[in-house]
């Protein structure tokens, strides 16, 4: 079944974040990297990722350094900084009080109990 | 293939959207890399049209390209610009205010308003250079600049056996030296001992100009670039022999500067004025002389006689010693702002260079920022009477030095300007060694 992509994009900067907390990536690494983990479900487009990496650049929560990957070409790296590790925390406690909300209201839990 | 699905098309279509000319090739860079590896992975699967899927799974080129446009754009350095034209301009009215009524080296002002023209051309011209330029030829860069010094020590008039004009020129010896270090990276032993022994040849040119600042303003940076190198790791040897290796040169390099003070009781007189006061302690003694009777703010009575022209009684009071004059004829106040606005200025630029990301451009910044700074502190300790090597204030005194710092904060702005596209050339993580296995078939 196909995801509905307003769903993913509102989302992205944390799926990247969370990535690259264990370890540097470069770009198309990173999008295997997501696809292989959801199964194939965050099937992300490269040109939506290099914008979205580049500004999380320039906010200063990621910083970038070229080296040779494993073939031997030059690539383009990303690094978690303090402050992206940070906004990282931040995000994830955030979704994970909307997905518990989302959760509830799907369930007809706490604000349905009492009617 | 139609030309619309192929992967050069699609990175044209993009570049095309980002404003930024020089933002182009950098960026492109990385999203060829990326169609590439998609494309291999492609056909990697077996599937036909690897390219043209690869530029699909792409998405759209405008909005890859007009989102990337949005997000890189030059970093304006107004502020400082701002300030350092403002210093020299307030420098070149110093100069000639100060100097109105003096018989003899009163500031021309018709040759100060054209230092600070041309000091804001050389300002504008680094600031809007590719300073990324230098590193692509630092070889032929460095043997240009080498080439330049030598010829106007040969061919320049000398004054008292010394070229001036080479003097100038030899300011940006030490920006030149940091772009040769910098092409030496992951060059190992040989990238290491090829840093080290760069500095012999511009050395050599400031000994035969003769210029001990400029000596001493390379050996400074080549130690500072030595040590940055050790950090980052430069060379592939590991932090700890290249920081044994730039603990090693700069113990060489203290040596001969060492010499260089001792020789002639230069340091003995800056510290001690009054054990040689007719002989190299002289100027020292009547600096501190005239500084005695300084006030906070207004004129102090510091030439002791009817005439308003200071010399004998100050030397070089237009030049290296103009902080004295400024300081005695209008306070320590001035003094004061002249030196922290300076101060300021300096403080800025190494608080941007902690921030940079590519290694050429802090180093570039380095070596910039030491000349400047060691203009100011030996400038300023000289106007305070500790006369151990003479300088002009930077921005604020000289007129050819005037145009060259300008310059050189030009440059190092402009490292700050692109800072958004710097970029190093990749560092390889594989190791220098490998063994290749072959299989073959023995028919």
């Amino acid at each position: 079944m196909d995801l509905d992509r307003s769903l993913v994009s509102g989302s992205m900067a944390l799926l990247v974040l969370k990535l690259l907390e264990e370890r540097d990536l470069y770009g198309y690494e990173m999008m295997e990297t997501l696809r292989a983990r959801s199964d194939d479900t965050f099937h992300l487009k490269a040109g939506t990722l290099y914008p979205l990496l580049h500004g999380l650049e320039e906010k200063g929560l990621v910083t970038a350094y070229e080296r040779e990957a494993a073939a031997g070409k030059p690539r383009r790296y990303y690094h978690l900084t303090d402050q992206g590790r940070c906004a990282l925390t931040e995000k994830e406690a955030s979704w994970q009080r909307y997905a518990r909300a989302m959760h509830r209201v799907l369930k007809g839990g706490a604000c349905c109990a009492g009617a | 293939m139609p030309e619309r699905e192929t992967i050069q098309a699609w990175l044209e279509t993009a570049a095309a959207q980002i404003r930024w000319r020089r933002a182009r090739p950098v960026l492109t860079r990385e999203l060829a890399h990326h169609l590439e590896d998609q494309r291999d992975a492609f056909a990697a699967e077996g599937r036909e049209n690897a390219e043209a899927l690869a530029v699909e799974e792409m998405g759209d080129p405008v909005s890859v390209g007009a989102e990337l446009d949005r997000i890189h754009r030059p970093d304006p350095q107004w502020g400082p610009l701002a300030l350092s034209l403002i210093l020299a301009a307030a420098g070149a009215v110093l100069r000639v205010h100060l100097t109105a009524g003096w018989t003899y080296d009163r500031a021309d002002p018709a040759r100060a308003a054209l230092a600070v023209v041309l000091g804001s051309v050389a300002l504008l011209a680094g600031y809007l250079l590719d300073f990324s330029a230098l590193g692509r030829r630092p070889g032929a860069l460095y043997l240009g600049t080498l080439a330049v010094c030598l010829a106007m020590t040969a061919h320049c008039p000398r004054i008292a056996g010394v070229s001036y004009a080479a003097r100038y020129a030899a300011l940006w010896l030490p920006v030149v030296y940091a772009c040769w270090a910098c092409a030496r990276r992951r060059g190992g032993w040989s990238g290491l001992a090829l840093t080290a022994a760069g500095i012999i040849p511009p050395a050599m040119v400031c000994l035969l100009i003769p210029y001990t600042f400029a000596l001493l303003a390379l050996l400074l940076t080549a130690a500072l670039l030595l040590f940055s190198a050790a950090r980052h790791d430069w060379f592939g040897l590991g932090r700890r022999k290249t920081a044994c290796a730039a603990a090693a040169f700069a113990a060489a390099a203290a040596a001969p500067m060492a010499a260089v003070f001792l020789r002639g009781r230069r340091l003995a007189a800056a510290l001690h004025p009054e054990l040689d006061p007719l002989g190299g302690g002289y100027t020292a003694l009547t600096i501190r002389q005239a500084l005695s009777s300084a006030r906070w703010l207004g004129e102090g009575d510091w030439t002791g006689a009817a005439s308003p022209d200071p010399y004998p009684l100050v030397p070089n009071c237009a030049s290296d010693a103009f902080l004295t004059t400024l300081i005695c004829k209008l306070g320590w106040l001035p003094f004061l702002a002249v030196v922290l606005t300076f101060a300021l200025l300096a403080a800025w630029l190494l608080r941007r260079r902690a921030r940079h990301q590519s290694q050429l451009g802090r180093a570039v910044v380095l070596a910039a920022t030491v000349v400047l700074c060691l203009q100011a502190l030996c400038s300023a300790a000289w106007s305070l009477g500790f006369t151990l090597l003479g300088a002009s204030f930077p921005l604020v005194v000289g007129n050819w030095s005037t145009v060259m710092n300008l310059g050189l904060i030009g440059l190092a702005l402009s490292v700050f300007r692109e800072e958004r596209i710097a970029r190093d050339a990749p560092c390889s993580v594989l190791p220098r060694w490998r063994v290749r296995i072959s299989i073959q078939r023995v028919s």
